[in-house]
């Protein structure tokens, strides 16, 4: 092991036995449900410790017929997957266990962890991809586990129904993005990301236009751009909570690393000529999620809305050049992230004794101010409002947008963010200042929920104007 | 030690917010004391350095913020990725609307001490409600800026929508949305000017120094500085304010009124004129002519309100014109009267909201047309009433004479015939600013008493502290105002140069 000049692909790997051994240990030692979420727990803490302590977690090389390249990029959005897999995996653990009345809600943990592992994995392969075989490689494996998880309550009717739309609307997606990938293929006549790279630079033909339209609307889906968001209200309303959450960041900071590598990596030369489609979708993407979430009362649908916009507001920064676009699409995520499980660990709390709908929320200032506090937080932060680390993300995403000239888009997105929170202060006024209803059960917090929510809610206060983690990002670009 | 100390402005509410957090709400009264304590120090160390800067004035200030006379001048790196830094500084000008908050949040703290609801969270947001004032008049960086400015969205609808009255989701809705639509449009202009100064620098001194594109100020001045006008209720954006400030509770009425309104003021002479100069010379008479819905209109919407606090916020809506009005002038002595009239104003309705707050808790109404006779009941309130209603129609011995006098001057210096004409309109409304003062005053608080308010106390001790403090320090920069002007003056030199500098 001397030579070995491929360690980079140690955390990748583990990734990859990591679910096999955790469903073997239920097939073939234990059922017991403590053994592989305690496993979960270790491996995905270690990966994600690996994936920082390595210095030498980037470097490329080919498996197989699989060209593999690991930079910064790579290893930062790693990171931002692993902790979206270990909050998903945290707020997934209440479903599984007994309530003091009733069953649990979901069953089969390891699967489940294993799933989740599998999706993360896909991003993995997306983000150190160099061809387009492993690219779409990769976007299948993080997409495929995806149906499954959104099945997971598979005697739910609205759960069956979410994940069959999401299949059909996946898989639709799917064709396009193959359909992209083919024309881009006969474009360039390689599938190696370097060589499209030299052929788009060589000169452009409607081929590649089309190809680029294709792989645009593909990703349209999974990001949930406009005029291909449709699916979200309802899969993100129909799926159990936490695959919601899941969804809501691991899907789409897949997604937008996929997009992140095409515009960065093959499509770079063309990249000031796509500049005002990237810039109409952003535009569109936000103010239609911005709309859409206004008239909701539903707790999750109102979160699909509010992350249609989001998806929006991260398009803005790929207009930027690309150091400054990757470390606020980074940063962005990583807040992102922390805002949205908070708000999902609140709404799982709130779900689990009561309905998920605006009016469950009623008094909750009151009778449980912590779960108040922590609501209004991640509102706030994911509404944008310093010093919460939402508004610093956003000020990164608009400051890469800005730095190439598109004042317009930025002041555009800038006023959306008025309409935004508009809405999430809807939602802080249900909890805050309705009077209690005392038909609504009371609620109940484990000690480890408490843990969970303070800590996220301590990460979104200071996250944003403590330079820690900016700056850690963007020393990662410019080392 | 004086900029540990400077620095300490707006660490220690956060602190104290800190510190409350760790303890139990049960204990309200160890709360109440914290809050108060910390409240009172900040306030000495705030008057401490006052005194300090007019103590140093005509001594060399920080070579390192040239052309601004800056004092405990501080420069960190903060973060990083866009070059933002940590930097703060006092000039006279700061250092007086720093003091004008201090005061105005102190006597925040001391008239909510009993207000209903969970105290905690109510004390806990005014502390962040008063970090984020202090962190905007104290900061040069347009970052830094920019963070204390938004912050306070977040304190002012939780306060306003659970602790007020009223239309209290309504009013805080409309205030919250409305300040974050001019903030969003501030925020919108701040990249064009880091990209366009060439300055690569989100420093206010740095950014100065350069000279903007021409093409870029025309669309970057107006959308600035309506976003800061937002905050200070020019018109068309005046809207929020009546509604927000009748829904508040007290302590947030004064701290809105007083403080928060003059942030729009000061990033519209700090940030938006001084840096795009150039622009401000051809968008600002038209500024003019929005003020004449202000400074003109405003007293009469006043007149045909019965509501103490609709009538007070029209008052200020009146009172803030004057402010854009000596801006606008662009004379030395027009700046010098709107930052006095900032300042001015910030005690006087300071102290119009503090004795309606009082007043209302007493009547639990605040149409005037069912009060009457309260002198009786109330004398000490009712003085304190009317003395801020003297200062606020201008009477010679109170601060509002001193600055509304030395914005008429100033803003008659200049040589347009729409802002002569609006000045003259402008003087001739302080007859209708009297009328309604005089009027309100007459209704509530003579003529014969109703039955149910015989039974009313005067203001308790707390409550008498409050109003002599404030009515102090409007007499103060009444009777003596060369003081004010003197630390003044060394702040509105570099910004005037600047501003005289700009060719068109």
């Amino acid at each position: 092991m001397t030579n070995f000049t491929h360690s980079f692909i140690i955390p990748d790997v583990l990734l990859l036995i990591f679910p096999f051994v955790v469903i073997g240990i239920r097939l073939f030692v234990t059922t017991q449900s403590k053994v592989p979420w305690r496993l979960a727990n270790f491996g995905f803490i270690a990966i994600f410790f690996l994936l920082n302590f390595i210095p030498l977690a980037s470097g490329n090389g080919k498996f197989f017929i699989c060209n593999w390249k690991v930079d910064d990029f790579g290893v930062l959005m790693r990171e931002v997957l692993m902790v979206s897999a270990l909050l998903g995996m945290w707020l997934s653990k209440d479903y599984f266990e007994h309530g003091a009345d009733k069953k649990p809600q979901m069953h089969q943990i390891a699967e489940f962890i294993g799933a989740i592992a599998f999706a993360t994995f896909g991003g993995f392969v997306v983000v150190s991809a160099c061809d387009l075989l492993t690219f779409f490689l990769g976007l299948e494996i993080a997409t495929i586990p995806m149906y499954a998880l959104a099945a997971w309550n598979k005697r739910d009717q609205f759960g069956s129904e979410a994940a069959t739309k999401y299949i059909l609307m996946g898989s639709v997606a799917t064709a396009f993005e193959l359909f992209g990938f083919s024309y881009l293929y006969g474009f360039a006549g390689s599938l190696h990301f370097n060589e499209i790279q030299a052929a788009v630079a060589s000169g452009t033909n409607p081929l590649l236009w089309v190809s680029v339209l294709f792989l645009f609307c593909g990703i349209g889906f999974k990001l949930t751009l406009f005029p291909f968001y449709t699916w979200a209200p309802d899969v993100y309303e129909g799926a159990p909570t936490p695959v919601t959450a899941v969804l809501s960041v691991t899907s789409k900071a897949t997604a937008i690393a996929f997009l992140v590598v095409l515009v960065y990596g093959p499509l770079s030369p063309i990249q000031d000529k796509i500049a005002p489609l990237i810039a109409l979708l952003a535009g569109v993407t936000l103010f239609v999620g911005n709309l859409g979430a206004l008239k909701q009362s539903r707790l999750r649908r109102f979160m699909a809305y509010s992350s249609i916009a989001q998806a929006g507001y991260i398009m803005v920064a790929l207009l930027g050049p690309a150091t400054m676009a990757k470390t606020s699409i980074i940063y962005y995520l990583f807040v992102y992230a922390v805002s949205n499980y908070l708000a999902f660990f609140v709404f799982g709390i709130i779900g689990h004794h009561r309905e998920e709908t605006f009016n469950s929320l009623r008094g909750l200032s009151k009778q449980n101010p912590s779960l108040g506090i922590a609501l209004a937080i991640s509102m706030f932060s994911l509404a944008g409002i310093p010093p919460l680390a939402g508004f610093f993300g956003k000020f990164h995403l608009f400051f890469s947008g800005a730095s190439t000239g598109h004042y317009t888009l930025v002041a555009f997105a800038v006023l959306n963010n008025v309409i935004a929170l508009f809405y999430y202060l809807q939602l802080i006024k249900s909890a805050w200042v309705d009077e209690p209803d005392n038909h609504l059960n009371p609620l109940r917090l484990t000690k480890r929920q408490r843990n969970v929510i303070i800590l996220l809610s301590c990460s979104v206060v200071v996250l944003g104007f403590l330079p820690f983690l900016s700056d850690n990002i963007f020393a990662g670009f410019t080392h | 030690m004086n900029t540990i100390l400077f620095n300490s402005i707006w660490v220690l509410p956060l602190l104290t917010v800190l510190v409350c957090a760790l303890i139990p709400a049960s204990y309200s009264k160890t709360l109440r004391t914290i809050h108060v304590t910390s409240a009172t120090l900040v306030l000495g160390i705030v008057c401490y350095l006052t005194y300090s800067v007019y103590a140093l004035s005509g001594t060399p200030s920080d070579p390192a913020a040239a052309p601004l006379a800056l004092r405990f001048f501080t420069d960190i790196p903060w973060l990083s990725v866009f070059n933002a830094h940590y930097i703060v500084g006092a000039d006279g000008l700061n250092m007086l609307l720093l003091a004008l908050t201090a005061f105005i949040v102190w006597a925040g703290v001391l008239v909510s001490l009993h207000i209903k609801g969970n105290q905690k969270i109510f004390f806990a947001l005014i502390q962040l409600l008063a970090t984020s004032v202090y962190g905007v008049y104290m900061s040069f960086d347009l970052v830094l800026f920019f963070v204390f400015y938004e912050m306070e969205a977040l304190c002012m609808y939780l306060m306003i929508a659970c602790y007020g009255s009223g239309k209290r989701d309504y009013g805080g809705k409309k205030l919250t949305l409305t300040l974050a639509f001019g903030s969003s449009m501030i925020l919108a202009t701040l990249f064009g000017l880091f990209f366009e100064s060439g300055a690569n620098s989100w420093n206010l001194i740095e950014i100065s120094k350069t000279t903007l594109p021409m093409d870029f100020q025309m669309w970057a001045f107006p959308l600035m500085f309506m976003g800061f006008a937002v905050s200070s209720s020019l018109f068309p954006f005046h809207f929020w304010s009546p509604d927000g400030h009748s829904a508040a509770p007290t302590a947030v009425s004064m701290l809105a009124a007083g403080v928060m309104m003059k942030m729009g003021a000061y990033g519209c002479l700090r940030v938006a004129m001084f840096l795009m100069p150039e622009a401000a010379k051809i968008w600002l008479p038209y500024v003019v002519a929005l003020l004449i819905f202000n400074v003109v209109l405003g007293p009469f919407i006043a007149l045909r309100h019965k509501d103490l606090k609709y009538i007070t916020a029209y008052s200020s809506i009146s009172h803030l014109g004057l402010i854009f009005l000596g801006l606008a002038a662009l004379t030395p002595i027009g700046l010098r009267g709107a930052s006095l009239q900032m300042i001015s104003h910030g005690f006087l309705t300071g102290l119009f909201f503090a004795t309606i707050g009082m007043i209302y808790e007493r009547t639990h109404t605040r149409d005037i047309t069912e009060m009457g006779g309260i002198m009786r009941k109330m004398p000490f309130l009712g003085v304190g009433f009317v003395l801020a209603g003297f200062a606020g129609l201008g009477l010679p011995g109170f601060s509002g004479f001193i600055a509304e006098s030395t914005i008429f001057i100033g803003a008659f210096q200049q040589d347009s015939t729409i802002t002569r004409v609006v000045t003259v309109l402008a003087i001739l409304s302080i007859t209708t600013t009297a009328v309604y003062i005089l009027q309100t005053a007459n209704r509530m608080l003579h003529g014969p008493l109703p039955q149910k308010y015989e039974g009313l106390t005067d203001g308790t001790f707390r409550e008498k502290l409050v109003i002599v403090v404030l009515v102090a320090c409007l007499l103060f920069i009444g009777v003596c105002p060369g003081w004010i002007s003197e630390i003044l003056d060394q702040s509105i030199a570099p910004i005037f140069a600047k501003i005289s500098a700009a060719g068109l």
